[in-house]
């Protein structure tokens, strides 16, 4: 497999396929200890120019890397030392009579074999396969069980990391707490309530979904979408993102909205205008400032025996701040909180009516 | 209208600072808080994770239906328009979207192969060397 190295479009290429294979790589940093790595990955190829490369690249992509070289030494280094960040296998990696007795069948390719064994170990296992000898992964052979894992048929540095965030990313997903969820949620609710018409029926559940399809964009590309900086917490990465996405979509909404008859300009006799032909209106439609208008007033109607209530959202409607509202309304510390409470807990809850589901559509 | 604001302004810095309010909450306030309002928070929490395993199963889904049918996009192409992301193949142009709520993908490139792709010419030799 290594003729296929030209293919790699790295510098640590060709400092790595003219080293001989048997000899110590001192350019490279040392390898953390395993369990002490906060980024664990297992490597199984047999290809020593392939392995230098792989693993080089996960090494300063910040991985503790453990190989193996075929896949019976690669599903006991799995059984040893799992769970691993991810899982890479040479798609043609030599046999393995533990593997093969117990998955395979006879034709099956051993890297297939290997990655249906951590499957079954580990389900959701970040596995991704390397499939070198093929053009492209709709030609690699593969049991419909591992039609979701990702194969790779070049060994492309952004490809690469692409799959590697990717795999983080699910990761992350997985290990967000009850708290963190929910605490996503309500974000995403009062950010699209905020919104108004501007939200056109979308739910915080398209908020967050956006959110993190930016950041799976982000973590193929740092160009596009929202690249996830991993020192970052993922929480604050998606409540980062889920602002600017909500911002976004209150400008495209002014950009777009509707004109007031009043606002089109006065004609030329004889001269006709297209109503495309003319700018976008700075002022809300007036049924637009009525539905918000309407929305201020609701809110304000569920809090009518609540005083301070009243007083904090008055505050708030205003664009004040916190330290600005407390001492308006005499609040303290502790009842500005207490305050603020009820008006979240009354706001979400469903009983009042609210549903994330259709609020936004009325 | 108060303060020069118009009602959307308004509206839009209350829920934005209620938003944010949220974010400083303790776990046990969080939880406390979506019990009180009528909610299981375990159901909630569950409910939410879907939707964020749903929009990365989609990416998965779109990027790995193109691979097979030897379609090309450049990530970089991703754009946000009016029905969820888009993007073309960079060999035959043909167009793909993508909507995260519902992991719904559609576009001609999903239609079939790539017409420009090599795909299928396969290079078997390395695989069957070993």
């Amino acid at each position: 497999m290594s003729h296929l190295l030209p293919f790699i479009d790295t510098r640590l290429q060709f400092e790595t396929t003219h080293e001989p294979p048997s000899l110590p790589e001192p350019q490279l940093p040392p390898t953390k200890n395993i369990n002490a790595s906060t980024k664990t990955a297992l490597l199984v190829e047999n290809d020593e120019s392939l392995l230098s490369f792989l693993r080089s690249f996960l090494k300063n992509d910040g991985y503790a890397v453990r190989t193996a070289k075929n896949s019976e030494e690669g599903l006991r280094l799995y059984r040893d030392c799992a769970p691993f960040n991810v899982v890479l296998i040479n798609y043609c990696v030599p046999p393995s009579n533990a593997v093969g007795i117990d998955y395979l069948a006879p034709q099956q390719p051993h890297g297939i074999g290997l990655a249906i064994a951590i499957r079954q170990i580990n389900p959701s296992q970040g596995i991704i396969i390397a499939a070198l000898a093929y053009r492209n992964a709709g030609e690699v052979p593969r049991p419909p069980e591992l039609m979701h894992i990702p194969f790779i048929t070049e060994a492309r540095n952004s490809q690469l990391r692409g799959l590697l965030e990717k795999i983080e990313i699910d990761r992350m997903i997985e290990m967000l707490t009850t708290k963190d969820w929910l605490k996503l949620q309500k974000f995403a609710d009062f950010r699209v309530r905020g919104l108004g018409g501007a939200a056109r029926g979308r739910t915080g559940e398209d908020l967050l979904g956006d959110a993190l399809l930016r950041t799976l964009i982000g973590a193929e590309s740092t160009q596009k979408g929202r690249h996830w900086n991993k020192d970052v917490d993922f929480v604050w990465h998606l409540t980062g993102a889920m602002r600017s996405i909500s911002t976004c979509w209150k400008r495209q909404f002014k950009e777009t909205e509707p004109h007031l008859i009043s606002e089109f300009p006065v004609h030329d006799a004889g001269e006709e205008h297209s109503l495309l032909d003319s700018l976008a209106s700075q002022h809300a439609a007036a049924d637009q400032r009525l539905i918000e208008q309407d929305e201020e007033d609701r809110v304000l109607a569920m809090f009518k025996h609540d005083p301070e209530a009243t007083q904090v959202l008055q505050g708030l409607l205003d664009g004040l701040k916190k330290n600005a509202i407390m001492p308006r309304y005499g609040l303290d510390e502790r009842r500005y909180a207490a305050t603020v409470r009820r008006i979240r807990v009354k706001l979400l809850d469903r009983r009042n009516g609210v549903d994330r589901g259709d609020d936004h559509d009325r | 209208m108060t303060d020069n604001k118009n009602y959307e302004d308004r509206l839009e810095s209350l829920m934005n600072q209620l938003a944010e309010s949220v974010l400083g909450l303790s776990d046990e306030a969080i939880l406390a808080e979506t019990f009180e309002a009528g909610a299981d928070p375990q159901q909630e929490a569950e409910r939410t994770r879907l939707v964020l395993r749903q929009a990365s199963k989609a990416f998965d889904n779109v990027n790995n239906r193109l691979s097979n049918l030897g379609h090309a996009i450049n990530p970089n192409d991703w754009r946000c328009e009016q029905w969820g992301y888009h993007n073309n193949c960079l060999n035959c142009g043909s167009s793909v979207s993508l909507t995260t709520t519902t992991g719904e993908m559609r576009g001609e490139a999903l239609d079939g192969l790539c017409p420009e792709s090599d795909q299928y010419t396969i290079r078997k030799r390395e695989a069957s060397r070993r």
